[in-house]
């Protein structure tokens, strides 16, 4: 990683793609290889203290981390301007898009083909000790060929050591994790788990699962599909700081869940059922999840480059083909 | 007991099956109370309600009525009991070491059953049940797909056999009426012989009479041989099913996709590090383990093994280098090296 000018030739910025509060975005082209990149110029000068907190996490921990299914950072380098700019891997596309293209047609070998891919970056992120703290589907980019890979890891951090309080305002409200609701902060990776189960009934309704309009309601939407949390099935739950147990839900029966999931076979089930556990311990972690019998059942997960991609925007395809 | 009449009658409509044949009873397994059909769906239809006999308060569901089996209704009660119990306490004889354990874990079960059944000591059962259950969740949920594994298994072999017997059937009947139709036929064409050739009768008869036999016989000898072919494809069915896999795809599935790290590169005492149960036991480090009292830090899902696991990580694994075996990997391809060229 070098901070001088001779790194800032190496790349070109074609088109905006995208601006957020703190970074805007570029398609641009790594000069000596003509390898399509993405530009994350993060906006200084917004921020007293320095460079934005994100950006660091992602600089942190993206460097860190090299697996097929977690987006490469390829540089980091600084503008004349004095702008911080991540260089990523293009990836064209997200899991949102296309759950939203209602064109597509996703098959139940489309759907554990995505799964096991977050499944097998988010081992990588965990056997890390690292926490992705944001998954959604708007986070999970898909490149050309098909592989999935995690990205934004603007909210990223180590877990493991054993007294330091971890901020449970972490992960887009729908994805949020029952014992993030109740404010504790001294979470695991389980909070992941929790979030690729949401994205997985997702995956199979087409529609958010569990679409609360402010934090109140999403304990209470959460608990009507799932049940409210009792000592009994969930110990010590009691003493997290925000429990509060006024509205108490039955736990669904199989039969509730096997409605609301027709399609859904009754390993897809079973698998989902474990990784939306209410109680943190008892969720599988990402090795019992990817050993779970539904990745050996029939139909088997599509390969990657077989599974579908956004129909529309034709232009997007053709530069793609360009790259 | 209650006698003929009420036998026949519901309790809360008062409807009789004298006027109403087709009436059918159905009970609830809370409180085994007998309620006819129609009443169970005006009562419980909108949700939970109160079950209708007069000083019986529990609340009851729909969807968990039933037909009753037995028409003693202290039966109908164990066999409930006895499902509800053999679903948390599911082991199978292979997951004992001894025989004696399976019995004592049998005798276990029989007992639970007998004194839940005869209201001894229910509520500590009950208690006991549930915390085996929230206990050993996991692995009765393994254990219970594993048996649901093995019977889909063993219907698939069934399955397949079954429809391979009926093929076999409408394989020999085929042949079969084939057969009579041609030997219709040819026996036509005889007859047509016998009217228009100036060929000895009697001659054309035998040649008949020979070909006949030679052609049952032939047909004897297909059917036979189709038979056997089928029922080499049963056998197959069967091999195939046991093995689980037909022609599967050409690369194994790697959950891992054969990135995983399954041994740590260290060891713990002696032993391969895998297992941090032991070292959570036998270590002691007074500020790390007072935090696992924490009733919070438990329920936010913080345990002592993750934190024992970074700790032992980051001290032996460094960078993920491993220069010995590196060098070790390095020397074997020198040494074979001169051989390969």
């Amino acid at each position: 990683m070098k901070f001088d000018g001779t790194t800032l030739h190496k790349y070109t910025k074609e088109k905006k793609v995208g601006e957020g509060t703190y970074a805007v975005v570029y398609v641009g082209k790594q000069e000596f290889s003509h390898r399509q990149v993405a530009i994350k110029e993060i906006k200084t000068g917004l921020f007293k203290d320095g460079l934005d907190m994100s950006a660091i996490r992602e600089v942190k921990y993206l460097k860190e981390l090299r697996h097929n299914n977690v987006i490469e950072l390829v540089d980091v380098y600084m503008s004349p301007d004095k702008n911080l700019n991540l260089v990523l891997e293009y990836l064209p596309c997200d899991l949102e898009v296309l759950i939203k293209d209602t064109s597509v047609v996703f098959k139940s070998s489309d759907i554990k083909s995505w799964l096991l891919m977050t499944l097998r970056g988010l081992h990588h992120c965990h056997r890390n000790f690292i926490l992705h703290r944001d998954l959604k589907p708007n986070n999970l980019l898909l490149s050309p060929d098909g592989e999935l890979k995690l990205a934004d890891f603007g909210l990223a951090r180590a877990f493991g050591s054993p007294n330091e309080d971890l901020t449970p305002k972490v992960v887009t409200r729908w994805y949020r994790a029952p014992e993030l609701l109740f404010g504790a902060k001294h979470y695991t990776g389980a909070v992941d788990i929790w979030a690729v189960g949401i994205i997985f009934a997702e995956l199979m309704l087409r529609i958010p699962y569990l679409p609360g309009k402010d934090d109140v309601d999403q304990l209470d939407v959460t608990f009507k599909a799932l049940g409210t949390p009792t000592e009994q099935i969930w110990p010590n739950v009691s003493s997290l700081p925000n429990y509060d147990a006024l509205k108490v839900y039955p736990l669904p029966s199989r039969q509730e869940l096997r409605n609301r999931f027709s399609a859904a076979t009754d390993k897809a089930l079973d698998l989902m059922i474990m990784m939306t556990q209410l109680d943190p311990s008892r969720r599988f972690d990402t090795t019992r999840c990817l050993q779970d019998d539904f990745f050996l059942e029939q139909p088997l997960a599509t390969s990657p480059k077989d599974l579908p991609t956004k129909s529309s925007g034709g232009d997007e395809k053709r530069r793609k083909t360009n790259a | 007991m209650e006698d003929e009449r009420s036998n026949d009658m519901c309790p809360v409509c008062k409807t009789d099956r004298y006027l109403s044949p087709n009436m059918r009873f159905l009970i609830n397994p809370e409180c085994y109370h007998k309620i006819c059909e129609s009443c169970v769906d005006r009562i419980f239809s909108l949700g939970p309600a109160k079950c209708p006999y007069p000083k019986c308060n529990k609340t009851l569901r729909k969807n968990k009525f039933k037909n009753q089996l037995f028409e003693d209704i202290n039966i109908e009660r164990e066999v409930d009991i006895r499902k509800r119990v053999l679903a948390v306490y599911n082991k199978i004889e292979e997951d004992f070491d001894t025989l004696q354990d399976y019995n004592a874990y049998l005798e276990k079960i029989e007992e639970m059953v007998y004194n839940l059944t005869n209201n001894i000591n229910k509520e500590e059962i009950e208690k006991e049940i549930s915390q085996y259950q929230t206990e050993h969740n996991i692995e009765i949920l393994e254990r219970a797909t594993r048996e649901s594994q093995k019977n889909e298994d063993w219907t698939k072999l069934q399955e397949a056999q079954e429809t391979l017997r009926q093929a076999k059937l409408q394989l020999i009947k085929d042949k079969e009426e084939e057969g009579v139709a041609e030997q219709k036929q040819r026996r036509l064409k005889l007859v047509e012989l016998l009217q228009n050739s100036d060929v000895d009768p009697e001659e054309l008869m035998k040649q008949h009479r020979a070909e006949t036999s030679q052609r049952s016989s032939q047909r004897e000898r297909d059917i036979k041989t189709l038979s056997k072919q089928l029922e080499e494809k049963i056998l197959q069915a069967a091999v195939n099913a046991q093995g689980g896999v037909e022609a599967g795809p050409q690369t194994p599935f790697t959950p891992f996709c054969g990135d995983r790290n399954q041994f740590s590169n260290y060891t713990l005492l002696g032993k391969p590090a895998n297992d941090l149960v032991d070292i959570t036991d036998s270590y002691h480090d007074p500020y790390v383990n007072k935090l696992a009292q924490n009733r919070e830090y438990l329920g936010s899902g913080w345990r002592l093994k993750t934190v024992y696991e970074r700790a032992l990580d980051e001290a032996f694994m460094g960078l993920n280098c491993f220069i010995d075996i590196e060098k070790a990997e390095q020397s074997q391809a020198q040494d074979s090296a001169p051989l390969a060229t």
